[in-house]
């Protein structure tokens, strides 16, 4: 009988009341998640709370998939293991070559006194969903802080750059696309060295690389790789090719659109890279507050006064 | 004379708890499916419209507060702007409210124009605060999104009044 006992007359504030303090609430909310980062851990700690749902979600799918793998046929089955040992053997091939070149490089590097470019460690970590938010182009990976993650790690798949990890949870990960327009990568044509941004358009398949001169070298087909200069990305991942060049004279930069090669609409794993070997990266000689032309003006009015 | 009331069946008690949970728990599920592409564009928010059938149809239980927290986690699920999905839950927690007593009289196509407006402006604000942030709209689909959500408000109504969820009130006064 609790059901009839409910109080027949409403009690507390108004809902305009309700609604002024609720609406201000979110509003201080957006604030600070918004200009100050202030709530991280309001995000992780959701996140934390979200992660077993999402597993419980995955796994009819995973079900369905091993459902399938165990009727699958077998001359499937062999065919695909022929086309993956012949890959392995392409790929070993690469590999023997790549350690005499990074032997050489090694030595070259130790010559000169350069940097490391980057190690190939990092932990695989397996997409779980899109983030649900038509305006952003992000995923969520199943790695999180307590996998050593952080932001700002890389995060590569087979053949190329899938973004950057932007937010961690305990359990799990916000992975930045590089087609969101938020994100930028600098990167450097392979054939002619033209250094660039790369920066997503919002927009799934394509991203820009504006910024480029009317009678810059660039070809359709031309492959860029992360230069590196970021400090954020390691050099030499590959990024996009170039799908179209529009030289308009009367433009001063060329539109240049370009396909990014990694497959992350359809791509189950990814690899976030850890920077351990970055943390050496060339900090500026200037600190950055004696850059800054406040400084060279205060001794002048000094003297005025 | 009969005296009786006219639609004595359609009193119904308060929805049983497990029934308030395991509506806002299947519509959380069915938010956070893989949705992409065009379907993401189109797809409802379920949890919205939950929401807007429990504040219009058990006020007591189900009010602004629910719907800041509930707005809170959707916003950690879809990675948007801590806060935004709170604002748009609350607000239109309180147009359904303030709009219940006209709506529960109407006819379950008429309560659907009703909801459409309340989400229409739900996701008025939320297309707004991107734009502040300098997001661009992906597609006009965004604005066809909550006339769907309302297309399923007739469905959704007449499920969650079944009498083998809900407890009438014919049987208790029997």
């Amino acid at each position: 009988m609790s059901a009839l006992e409910e109080n027949f007359f409403t009690r507390g504030p108004s809902p305009l009341a309700k609604l002024t303090f609720f609406s201000l609430a979110a509003i201080a909310i957006m604030i600070a998640d918004h200009q100050l980062h202030a709530l991280a851990f309001v995000r992780s700690g959701v996140s934390a709370l979200l992660t077993p749902i999402e597993q419980a979600l995955m796994l009819p799918g995973k079900w369905a998939a091993r459902t399938n793998l165990y009727f699958s046929d077998q001359q499937a089955l062999i065919a695909k293991n022929a086309s993956l040992e012949t890959q392995i053997m392409a790929l070993s091939a690469g590999h023997q070559q790549s350690q005499l070149i990074r032997a050489e490089s090694k030595y070259f590097d130790s010559l000169s006194g350069v940097n490391k470019r980057f190690g190939d460690q990092g932990t695989i970590a397996e997409i779980i969903r899109a983030a649900r938010n038509p305006f952003v182009r992000r995923v969520v990976i199943d790695k999180g802080s307590s996998h050593g993650l952080r932001p700002g790690l890389a995060v590569i798949d087979g053949s190329g750059v899938v973004g950057q990890v932007t937010a961690v949870g305990v359990l799990t990960s916000e992975v930045t696309l590089l087609t969101d327009k938020a994100q930028s990568v600098p990167v450097m044509s392979l054939r002619t060295g033209v250094r660039a941004l790369a920066v997503g358009n919002g927009q799934d398949g394509t991203i820009d690389i504006p910024f480029i001169p009317v009678g810059a070298e660039i070809r359709v087909g031309d492959a860029f790789v992360t230069s590196g200069i970021d400090g954020t990305y390691p050099a030499g991942l590959s990024v996009a090719s170039v799908i179209s060049v529009d030289r308009n004279p009367a433009f001063q930069f060329a539109r240049i659109a370009a396909k990014p090669v990694s497959g992350f609409d359809h791509q189950r794993f990814v690899k976030v890279l850890s920077h351990a070997e970055l943390q050496d990266y060339p900090q500026p000689d200037v600190a950055p507050s004696d850059a800054k032309p406040v400084r060279e003006r205060g001794p002048k009015r000094r003297e005025v006064r | 004379m009969d005296l009786s009331p006219v639609s004595r069946e359609s009193l119904t008690l308060p929805a049983p708890l497990r029934l308030l949970i395991g509506s806002f728990a299947l519509a959380f599920l069915l938010n956070l499916l893989p949705w992409s592409g065009l379907a993401l564009q189109l797809c409802p928010d379920f949890v919205l419209l939950i929401l807007l059938y429990w504040a219009i149809h058990q006020p007591r239980s189900v009010g602004q507060g629910l719907g800041f927290l509930l707005g809170l986690f959707m916003d950690v699920a879809d990675s948007t702007l801590l806060g935004q999905h709170a604002l748009m839950y609350v607000v239109a927690t309180f147009l359904a409210q303030l709009l219940r007593v006209r709506v529960l009289r109407l006819s379950l196509l008429a309560q659907a124009f009703h909801v459409a407006a309340i989400l229409l402006l739900a996701q008025a604000i939320g297309l707004t605060l991107n734009s502040v942030l300098g997001r661009e709209l992906p597609s006009a689909a965004l604005t066809i999104a909550p006339l769907l959500a309302a297309a399923l408000w007739p469905l959704l109504s007449a499920v969650l009044a079944l009498p083998g969820l809900r407890q009438h009130a014919r049987q208790f006064l029997r």
